[in-house]
């Protein structure tokens, strides 16, 4: 713990410091930008940088995926991976059965290593068919799906405007789309953010 | 008893193949509703909109036969067949076809609910009755207007809860209401880690150092006025972390400050701080 607010406190003297290496800004050019990404992949094949499944092993840093199609990834968790479980947050969260998105670097022998996981993320679009205390009840296609608002995490967008952290003014009957944390084979999620209309 | 209920049933039933024909038939959305329903996988996407026309003929003439003849056995009998009928229809569509709209009593899509089963149910058993012990509901009516009354409302209260398609027109205006008066959905505060995000991915220090950035948030934490925000990035080959400084309290993306420090060395390699106002014309919006 010491050692994290060292580091911390070394990223924010950084931070908040005086400007540094500004020449360095060189290499970032939009044209240089663009030149990184040249390895493009061909129309309609897949992503060879990212990954989709549920996880069926972990032995130390590496997870073994099984994909939607039926193939096993095996992806490596490096110090430089961002994982995301409904908030950034620690390896040690990542657990067997949860699915996953993943995003990073192709090594020679096939395995993934992660820039970013996304654990148990969904994107759906719904209707809000009941409200409760800190719970949406949300009609996904004919199937009933239970939101849990996480107070201190859960975040609404209202019109396109900056994120606010009060839900209250999500209406019954009206159209939503939530990004949310699934909780495994099950129908409910927790809420990271809601958008919606006010 | 039993003789007035049955006496009421044409009525019931009657009223509720008028309301679904009229869907079948002068909806000007039929021909969509029509093939959201699983008659479009049943018999084809092309006969869909014609069997669904049909279907209301046949609702509409047994309806108006059961409404306005005295003691329609007949066409209570063809009822019980056309309502054991829909039932068939209903539990097929929910296993063939679970996506598929009802087509019942809206043209809104309406997937096939549990409760859609139980109203086909209520409908057999109120045709069936009717075709056991014919009787004239006029009649009825006028012998006992108080219970007779009773019995249609009872009825129809069944028929609307049990239909998914007239929520929108009683349900969620409830649940509206007691949202309203009990708020559950109070309590949220403090400023969400998006509203952050958004305002990094706003600035133009985060344009700038975006190529290095190899990760999503790693990291993210709270001091003073500042809130900072951790990616992973490289920079000339090394890992490195970039972290932003985002104010508290000012949410202009401009005042966004960023870092760059090498994860070997803790060298900062590269800081920006925010690019100041940007120059040009700036529209203020002054509450009216």
């Amino acid at each position: 713990m010491p050692q994290t607010l060292d580091r911390r406190r070394l990223l924010a003297t950084a931070a908040l410091g005086g400007v540094v290496g500004a020449t360095g800004l060189g290499s970032l050019a939009p044209d240089a930008a663009f030149a990184a990404e040249a390895a493009a992949i061909e129309p309609g094949a897949p992503d060879p940088n990212f990954v989709e499944g549920r996880i069926s092993k972990i032995s130390g840093h590496l997870l073994l995926v099984l994909g939607s199609d039926t193939v096993l990834h095996s992806i490596r968790i490096t110090d430089g991976t961002s994982i995301w479980k409904l908030h950034p947050t620690t390896f040690d969260q990542v657990a067997i059965g949860d699915g996953l998105y993943a995003r990073g670097v192709r090594l020679p022998d096939g395995t993934l290593a992660a820039d970013s996981v996304w654990v148990n993320i969904v994107n759906l679009h719904a209707h809000i068919a009941a409200v409760g205390r800190n719970l949406l009840h949300l009609d996904h296609k004919g199937q009933r799906i239970v939101a849990h608002v996480v107070q201190g995490r859960s975040a609404a967008v209202y019109n396109g405007t900056p994120a606010v952290s009060d839900l209250s003014l999500l209406r019954v009957g009206r159209h939503v789309q939530v990004l949310g944390a699934w909780h495994p084979d099950t129908n409910e999620i927790d809420i990271a953010t809601v958008y919606a209309a006010a | 008893m039993i003789d007035l209920i049955a006496a009421l049933q044409p009525l019931v039933v009657g009223a509720v193949l008028v309301s679904s024909a009229r869907v079948k038939l002068l909806n000007r959305h039929a021909r969509t509703a029509a093939q959201r329903t699983a008659l479009a996988r049943l018999i084809g996407p092309n006969r869909a909109l014609p069997a669904y026309r049909l279907l209301g003929g046949v609702e509409l003439t047994l309806g108006a036969l059961l409404l306005l003849l005295p003691a329609p056995r007949p066409a209570a009998v063809a009822a019980t067949a056309l309502a054991v009928g829909f039932l068939g229809y209903l539990g097929y569509a929910r296993r063939a076809a679970p996506a598929s709209s009802c087509g019942c009593l809206s043209s809104r899509p309406t997937p096939v609910a549990g409760r859609s089963l139980v109203r086909a149910a209520l409908l057999v058993a109120a045709a069936g009755l009717a075709a056991l012990l014919p009787g004239a509901w006029p009649d009825a009516l006028a012998t006992r207007p108080g219970a007779g009354i009773a019995v249609l409302l009872a009825e129809a209260a069944a028929v609307v809860a049990l239909s998914p398609e007239l929520d929108a027109a009683w349900l969620l205006p409830l649940r509206r209401l007691r949202a309203r008066l009990t708020n559950p959905l109070r309590g949220g505060s403090g400023l969400p880690l998006l509203a952050s995000v958004q305002q990094v991915q706003l600035s133009d220090s985060y344009r700038r150092v975006a190529p290095l950035l190899r990760s999503d948030v790693r990291e993210h934490w709270d001091d003073g006025e500042w809130r900072f925000v951790g990616h992973a990035a490289r920079y000339q080959g090394r890992p490195a972390t970039a972290v932003f400084a985002v104010p508290l309290t000012d949410l202009e993306p401009a005042a966004v400050r960023v870092a760059v420090v090498d994860d070997a060395t803790g060298q900062t390699v590269l800081a920006l701080a925010g690019a100041g106002r940007p120059a040009g014309p700036r529209l203020d919006v002054v509450p009216a």
